[in-house]
């Protein structure tokens, strides 16, 4: 388990590591906390011969709200979300996720910006950042730019971050009065990673649900909203009933992958036993 | 549990004397050491389970800065070895025979540079018909894997585990991927079949499970050419047999091979000699030292996990619970080498329940994939999930308690096992007693979707003659030497055993563990036999130390021998304290005087005759989630008849991990190949490993049938407690659910299946 030889920069600011970056073209790979990055190399599937360490770099750190939104710096590791009092106040349901990734050797090193960089199939973070909403903010020589989170993710390990560019940081929503989300996860039984992850947020207005998103994650090639379900809850009470009516439709039309570990009817199934946990979890925390 | 007052040390709690170095990370394992001048050998894998090597292009390889060989099968001193089992591989000959088999091996100076060298060989293969599954291995459509037969010339590793008639295969028997059939047979069994009142039918299935040793394989091998001699470094549980299957690969004298026996990361029957005899061939040829370190993907892809299994059972009982009959064919996936266990496995299936009429047919068959191994009590949980889930289904379609069943129809001393042999005394009631009278049987309740399942399990246990030295010396400390390999906290349990004799305190005895060429003889450590072979030897010598100290002190004291005792590692004339001497000072006495005994030294070797079975009862409580089928173990009994504790810690320590054991072929493990032989689990990332994070509590419960054998009592401990897990919680989760899963491992979408199948 060797990685084949390379050249290592450590960065000391965003400015420096995206110069690096655009010098070396597509032999430079930038590594976070490498816990996606330094496995694949590895296993010699990615050789990169520069590896920018952005690990590091101050700009990257900080969690801080402005106004009504949570901004968490691309370089802040899971361990440091998951305990961090301001993130479990304003959108504990990332604190709850970032808190069960992998094992704490894991937390300690993988980044937010990494995980929504990498767009692992089976990442959890992307289903939580398509359900709460918001955007991630990006920087390239040319300056900044923002991308909204329905707009983030392509296809299987593609997001529409365009090379060269590198994320700064990930700018939620903060939860307010009357609002809830929840993250339910069938793990990989070896792995960890989400078989099937569901994430849901949700607002309960008058004893009915005014807005909801829902996303899936691990079932299929890249994380994906499910409008059918959402739809189907708006207007309702948000009962148990109405979960189980809006989910069954849940992962009716999205594309899945099926392994040894679960096959595609398994998959199928379990989004909507998942997606109606994480609709239960969210709306009993919209109302508390 | 008993106090024993009769023992000072013995029966007593004590920590493990290496413990503070594997906790602190110090202790030396094989992938640590560093000789002067050492390279690292890295090998090339087949990516094909059976194909024709056309060619092999080393240029690339050899400019790689820092390469210094790239070495084929013709290159080693092994290249005119038959090839008939996984040693004998080194390297492949021509055609590779599972995806896995070393091809090429890549020699550097780093394992960096051994590594780039090993990408950069190319080689091209022609695919061959591949044998993946063991039912099509047998239809007349299958290729024949050894057409010619198997090369002759080997030895069988499998004699190690238990000191039991195997069975034996009638005859010659025409070249064939079933290659070998193990039948035992007594009474009538279709006319008990038809006399009985209900008949239960059903196919067990077990995968490829992997031992999952943390430290996988390692070996250093250093030559001294001079000499014409080899020493080699390795993490394995039997030196001695290393020892001897190198010799004979290599074509050395065994006096010229030297193993030396390192600390073991782990084991669990896989570490009997896979790499040792290609990293010895290697440095052979390469006239240096050279270390190979296998990575987790080569260690899963390269070395010896323990066979699938398929078990057909049928077993056909009275109203009141009689068995009448147990009908089964047994058949098991060797890999591309014989590895049988058949003979056990049906020895355990047909050998917990008092049954008149038995067939037993045990098929080992040949496939396309790395050679079998053992793993812990090998063959004994898949005969134990088969037979223990259908005796659960008997006492639910009779409508009896299961234990109570268990204890009208469970064998005693003098009953049969599967093979017609009589077992000796036997803990198995006792245990399902203790169970009974424990508060968690007691007072089990079951909630919704919760469950109990029960199940016993048995291993024989080997023997081996073994031999040890002990001698007390001037500087007071006692020393004994062993030529075991400890993987299991055996020197500490042999501590214990010196101490008790010579009434000394037990870190005043050191434990020096020899190597082939200082280590007195020792059978390998597996077959649960190390202490219960090895203590009976480090017994006798210490016992004549005893001798010698209290003569030395007698001629000293001018007193008769049986007017002095010794206690407190003193000796001293009964009545006259001022009599009194050290052992120590005793020794140094004896190491200056002329005539007499001469230094304190003792020699003691055993060699018993009988083995002394080890059983168990499992008691699991689960939970079954009904929406996704997951299962989560909640409490957990473990009771276990071990004879004589000699250290209750430790048996409770091989009882807490051959329950995790247990739990990961119920729950999680398996190897999966496809239909090309490919290994689809080839990592930790693939392969269930169970953590800590999913264990229960454990709750155990030592029964001590002592051994009318064993030295004080003792039973093998170190394999039963893996065997009846898996058919423990099976039978939880069909108490729980209603659905009885007969294919291992109970993974949450099996479960599902079945949920969804039963409404
Ligand atoms: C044993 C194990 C278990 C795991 N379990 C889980 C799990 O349960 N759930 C889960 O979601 N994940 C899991 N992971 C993956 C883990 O979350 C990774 O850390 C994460 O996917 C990537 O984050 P990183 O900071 O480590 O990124 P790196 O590995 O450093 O980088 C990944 C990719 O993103 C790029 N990149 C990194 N940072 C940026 C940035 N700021 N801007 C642009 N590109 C960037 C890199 O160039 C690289 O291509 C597991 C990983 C391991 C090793």
């Amino acid at each position: 388990m060797i990685p084949a030889a390379f050249e290592y920069v450590k960065a000391s600011s965003v400015a420096q590591a995206i110069a690096l970056l655009n010098q070396h073209g597509e032999d430079a790979k930038v590594i976070a906390g490498g816990h996606s990055l330094l496995p694949a190399m590895k296993l010699r599937l990615s050789q990169p011969a520069v590896l920018i360490d952005i690990a590091a770099v101050a700009e990257l750190k900080g969690i801080k709200i402005n106004g009504g939104t949570l901004t968490i710096g691309a370089g802040e590791t899971y361990h440091a979300i998951a305990t961090s009092s301001t993130v479990k106040n304003a959108c504990p349901v990332i604190a709850a996720c970032t808190g069960q990734i992998g094992d704490i050797q894991v937390r300690n090193a993988g980044t937010i910006g990494g995980a929504l960089a990498h767009a692992d199939p089976a990442a959890d973070l992307t289903a939580v950042f398509l359900a709460i909403g918001g955007t991630v903010t990006v920087q390239n020589a040319g300056g900044t730019r923002t991308i909204a989170a329905d707009d983030m993710f392509v296809s299987m390990l593609m997001t529409s971050l365009e090379s060269g560019e590198l994320i700064t940081a990930v700018n939620v929503p903060v939860m307010s009065k009357g609002q809830g989300a929840s993250y339910a996860k069938l793990k990989h039984p070896a792995s960890r990673y989400a078989i099937v992850g569901v994430a849901a947020s949700v607002t309960v207005a008058n004893g009915v649900v005014s807005a909801c998103r829902v996303a899936v994650t691990g079932a299929g090639p890249q994380a994906v909203r499910q409008p059918s379900v959402e739809k189907a809850l708006m207007g309702t009470a948000g009962d148990a009933a109405a979960i189980k009516a809006a989910c069954a439709s849940a992962g009716a039309d999205m594309e899945y992958l099926g392994d040894i570990h679960a096959s595609e009817d398994y998959r199928r199934a379990m989004v909507k036993v998942y997606a109606a946990r994480a609709l239960t979890d969210a709306i009993a925390a919209a109302r508390a | 549990m008993t106090a024993k007052k009769e023992y000072k040390s013995l029966g007593k709690r004590h920590k493990i004397i290496d413990g503070p170095e594997k906790l602190s990370g110090s202790a030396q394992y094989t992938g640590d050491m560093r000789l002067p001048g050492m390279l690292y050998g890295r090998p090339v894998l087949s990516p094909y389970a059976h194909a024709k090597i056309t060619c092999i292009d080393r240029t690339a390889a050899m400019a790689v800065p820092g390469v210094v060989a790239v070495l084929t099968a013709a290159d080693l001193p092994t290249k005119d070895r038959p090839v008939n089992s996984r040693g004998s591989a080194v390297l492949a000959h021509d055609v590779v025979l599972f995806r896995g088999h070393p091809v090429v091996v890549v020699v550097a100076t780093s394992e960096a540079a051994a590594k780039d060298g090993a990408d950069a060989v190319l080689i091209d293969y022609e695919p061959l018909p591949v044998v993946a599954d063991m039912e099509s291995a047998t239809l007349p459509s299958a290729p024949v894997i050894w057409p010619n037969g198997l090369p002759k010339d080997g030895m069988d590793l499998t004699a190690a585990h238990a000191a039991v008639d195997k069975g034996a295969d009638e005859g010659h028997r025409e070249p064939s991927n079933l290659h070998e059939e193990t039948k035992f047979n007594r009474g009538d069994v279709d006319a008990a079949i038809k006399n009985a009142d209900i008949v239960i039918t059903r196919r067990y299935t077990t995968p490829i499970v992997h031992q999952g040793y943390l430290e996988p394989h390692a070996v250093v091998a250093d030559p001294h050419m001079m000499r014409g001699e080899l020493t080699v470094y390795t993490s394995t549980q039997g030196q001695f047999g290393v020892r001897d299957e190198i010799a004979r690969l290599l074509s050395m004298p065994k006096s010229k091979v030297r193993v030396v026996p390192m600390v073991v990361g782990g084991a669990f029957g896989a570490k009997y000699g896979i790499l040792d005899p290609l990293v010895a061939a290697v440095a052979w040829a390469v006239r240096r030292p050279v270390k190979m370190v296998l990575t987790r993907s080569e260690d899963f892809l390269s070395t010896t996990p323990t066979p699938a299994t398929i078990i057909d059972l049928t077993i056909a009982a009275k109203k009141d619970g009689t068995l009448l009959a147990l009908d089964a064919v047994a058949t098991l996936d060797n890999g591309v080498f014989p590895f049988t266990i058949g003979g056990i496995l049906g020895i355990l299936l047909g050998g917990y329940y008092k049954c008149d009429n038995v067939r037993i047919l045990c098929r080992e068959v040949l496939t396309h994939k790395p050679q079998g191994g053992a793993y812990r009590a090998p063959g004994a949980p898949s005969a134990t999930f088969a037979i223990e889930s259908s005796i659960d289904e008997l006492a639910i379609q009779l409508g009896r308690d299961p234990l109570e069943l268990r204890m009208q129809i469970g064998v005693d001393e003098g009953d049969r096992m599967g093979n017609g042999d009589k077992w000796p005394n036997i803990g198995l009631k006792a245990c399902l007693m203790a169970v009974q009278n424990h508060e968690m049987w007691k007072t089990r309740t079951t909630e919704a979707n919760t469950g109990w399942g029960l199940a016993v399990g048995g291993w024989p246990c080997g023997m081996s003659p073994a031999a040890s030295v002990c001698r007390v010396d001037s500087d007071g400390a006692v020393r004994i030497h062993v030529g075991s390999v400890d993987i299991s906290g055996v020197n500490s349990s042999l501590v214990l055993v010196a101490a008790e004799i010579l009434d000394i305190s037990p870190d005043r005895i050191q434990l020096i563990q020899g190597d082939t060429l200082t280590g007195q003889r020792a059978g390998p450590s597996g077959g649960s036999q190390t202490t219960y072979s090895v203590s009976g030897a480090v017994a006798a010598a210490a016992t004549a130390v005893r001798t010698k100290l209290l003569e030395t002190a007698a001629d000293h004291f001018e007193a008769s021998p049986a007017d002095l005792e010794l206690v407190n590692g003193v000796v001293s004339v009964k009545g006259f304290p001022d009599k009194a001497m050290e052992i120590g000072a005793i020794a140094e006495l004896a190491e200056n005087k002329s005539g007499g005994n001469g230094p304190i030294v003792g020699e003691g070797t055993s060699a018993v005759s009988e083995n002394a079975p080890g059983f168990v009862a499992h008691l699991a409580k689960v939970h079954v989630d009904p929406d996704t089928g997951h299962v989560t173990p909640l409490r957990y009994l473990a009771v276990q008849d071990v004879g004589f504790a000699l250290n209750p810690m430790l048996v409770e320590g091989q009882i807490h991990g051959g329950v995790a054991q247990g739990l990961g072929w119920a729950l999680h493990e398996a190897m999966i190949y496809d239909e090309y032989g490919q290994l689809l689990t080839a990592s930790f990332m693939d392969y269930d490993l169970p953590g800590f994070e999913v264990m229960p509590d454990i709750d155990v419960v030592l029964v001590e049938n002592k051994s009318p054998f064993g030295p004080f009592g003792a039973r093998g401990i170190g394999e039963p407690p893996i065997t009846a897990g898996a058919a423990a919680v099976a039978n939880a989760v069909r108490n729980a659910v209603g659905a009885r899963v007969t294919d291992l491992p109970l993974r949450a979408e099996r479960v599902w299946r079945a949920l969804h199948d039963s409404k």
